[in-house]
């Protein structure tokens, strides 16, 4: 698979079709990878592939400085590619310009991360290129086993349970930072005249970060898992997603990063949308 | 200076012995899968074969969080209560490794330059520090190339080193230390002199004495681009990091009353250097990035004296995208090198 996506960077590049490649190049150690941008042919040996391309390159897609370049590529997982189909959606790239190359992938992580365990996006889906073999997709029947298992619990304790989780956050942003589809170039938090939401690490501060991430991703987060990951003080972030993507498949059968024209459920209105939510 | 044996088994019950002498206990506590520094509740809890916590011992002087001043507003007169605390609890620290504990004395250079600050200070005094050396330090781990070592003893108390029969070899540094000892009597023994300690190997990833000439030459240096591109600017490296001290000051209040909180900032986020104009100083990655590498090797010399980086490698394990500091400042070493 290494050799084709290499051939493929380099075809792209050689071309002229695209001016960058953004792939997965070799870490610091052999149980990571890092992020590289490729602009000539013969770095494309650079790219690699293997377990440890974790990270969603498509965060790289909306950045100002990269934006004003021309027509770029982006390695991608399955999950990783749906973030592209809501960034174009959401009018935040204009897809034409993306060449998204999939990459076929059995899960990433020794052991795998949880979210691998019910993908059904193992070949990737709205790729331009799709790199390996056909793979099954696994079955999504369990997906929201670990939040049914949290909402089991009585309000009292599920309360104290986010309490205790979101008061270990030491507020470093790198769960919005490492998230494709927080884009915008100045975040609710950052806004200090006045200061809408406490910067401060304390737990009110980081109720009202967390729980305001967690919202404005309903509808929307296409479940890559990039901010549990990058947590460093292990929050299990992708609970709160969860839930929230529970509720918006529920209530509107929608799942977010799947079909490109489907309506966005947080930002239309249709005459038939249960009111159930406003009860 | 005499040496000290503690056996096999026993690190509980020292533990025991200092809490009974009215010491609070810090030690590397295992919180949802992560280590972190924390009160020691039960003695079982206090892990000293962590060689890297995911945060420093800094948290414990410098709290991510720390309310400076609390006021009031009756409608005609303001009432004002500042936060410093007048004696902070008397505690040990127990299980930081040389590096987080070098970071201390360059700190306090830091913190009693041009004012002195009687929030970390207080806490620094009423604190004891016992570091272990590392008999296995890993890729990340780069002291060696920054002046320390893996049983250095810079900032420490007391320094515990891992005997090969299982057990530690305690050796008091300060007066603080040797109140460790005193506390610990009964649980520790007059060292033999024969026993085998187990220190391990950093190897030395750079040459220091090139980066700091380097560096001031190249502010301008298509190196910074090159580097940094992919940094996400998020913050992690600077709080995880035990001498990033910046810090943001904010008022918390309503009409009635307010606190003035001093809460951890860094370098790397877009806002740290926002004018109120709008205009931004560093308004792309690389000019953050190159900052911060700028203020360890660089502009910290130039003041104190001292690289502001200790070598402990949390920055490059927890980086999101890889970035390794060792790497970025080994790749200065050999510009300089090249470019001589």
């Amino acid at each position: 698979m290494i050799d084709e996506l290499r051939q493929k960077a380099r075809e792209l590049l050689e071309t002229g079709e695209v001016d960058l490649v953004i792939g997965y190049g070799e870490g610091s150690d052999p149980t990571r990878t890092m992020p590289v941008f490729i602009r000539r042919p013969e770095d494309c040996e650079k790219l690699v592939w293997n377990k440890y391309c974790y990270n969603n390159l498509t965060s790289y897609l909306t950045w100002p400085e990269l934006k004003t370049r021309g027509k770029r590529a982006v390695v991608c997982k399955g999950c990783d590619a749906k973030a592209v189909v809501v960034l174009s959606k959401e009018r935040q790239i204009d897809r034409k310009n993306v060449i998204v190359i999939g990459m076929a992938c059995e899960g990433v992580g020794e052991p795998l991360l949880s979210k691998c365990e019910f993908c059904d996006v193992r070949t990737p889906k709205n790729c331009d290129i799709v790199i390996g073999p056909e793979i099954t997709p696994l079955s999504k029947e369990k997906q929201f086993e670990d939040v049914e298992q949290l909402e089991a619990r009585d309000p009292a304790d599920r309360w104290e349970f986010w309490r205790e989780q979101f008061s270990r956050c030491i507020k470093c942003y790198a769960c919005r930072q490492a998230c494709p589809l927080c884009y915008c170039t100045q975040c609710i938090v950052e806004r200090n005249q006045p200061q809408w939401v406490p910067t401060s690490a304390h737990p009110r501060g980081n109720l009202a970060w967390n729980v305001m991430r967690a919202m404005h991703l309903a509808g929307r987060c296409i479940g890559c898992g990039e901010c549990e990951r990058v947590c460093p003080s292990n929050i299990p972030l992708m609970l709160a997603n969860k839930k929230l993507a529970q509720v918006v498949k529920e209530q509107f059968g929608y799942e977010s990063g799947y079909d490109i024209d489907e309506p966005l459920p947080m930002a239309s209105f249709m005459p038939d949308d249960s009111d159930e939510l406003f009860k | 200076m005499a040496e000290f044996k503690l056996n096999e088994g026993r690190l509980q019950e020292l533990i025991t012995k200092l809490r009974d002498a009215g010491y609070r206990v810090v030690a590397p506590v295992e919180e949802e899968g992560a280590f972190v520094f924390k009160e020691v509740t039960e003695p079982g809890q206090a892990r000293l074969d962590v060689l890297r916590t995911a945060r420093s011992i800094k948290e414990w002087f410098f709290p991510r969080v720390e309310p400076t001043l609390r006021y009031e507003f009756d409608g005609s007169a303001v009432r004002c209560e500042s936060g410093l605390p007048e004696s902070p609890q008397k505690t040990v620290i127990i299980g930081c490794r040389p590096c987080d504990a070098a970071s201390l004395p360059m700190l306090d250079t830091l913190f009693d330059w041009d004012y002195r600050d009687e929030y970390w200070f207080r806490r620094r005094e009423a604190t004891t520090v016992i570091s272990v050396a590392c008999d296995v330090p890993d890729s990340y781990c780069f002291c060696t190339s920054v002046g320390g070592s893996p049983e250095g003893t810079a900032g420490a108390d007391l320094l515990m080193r891992r005997t090969a029969d299982g057990g530690y070899l305690l050796e008091p540094l300060t007066e603080k230390g040797r109140a460790i000892i005193e506390a610990g009597e009964g649980v520790l023994e007059l060292a033999s002199g024969t026993e085998e300690v187990l220190v391990g190997e950093v190897p030395q990833r750079f040459a220091l004495d090139k980066v700091k000439p380097w560096l001031d030459q190249n502010f301008e240096h298509d190196y910074w681009k090159e580097i940094s591109y992919k940094c996400l600017s998020c913050g992690i490296c600077a709080f995880v990091c035990p001498t990033c001290h910046c810090f943001d000051i904010q008022d918390e209040a309503d009409l009635e009353r307010g606190v003035r909180i001093k809460s951890w900032d860094s370098c790397c986020f877009p806002i740290f250097t926002r004018h109120g104009s709008g205009h931004n100083p560093r308004p792309t990655r690389d000019t953050r990035y190159r900052q911060r590498v700028m203020h360890k090797f660089r502009y910290y010399v130039d003041k104190f004296g001292v690289t502001a980086c200790v070598g402990c490698g949390r920055c490059s394990s927890s980086c999101p995208i890889d970035m390794n500091i060792c790497s970025v400042v080994a790749g200065v070493a050999e510009l300089a090198e090249s470019s001589k």
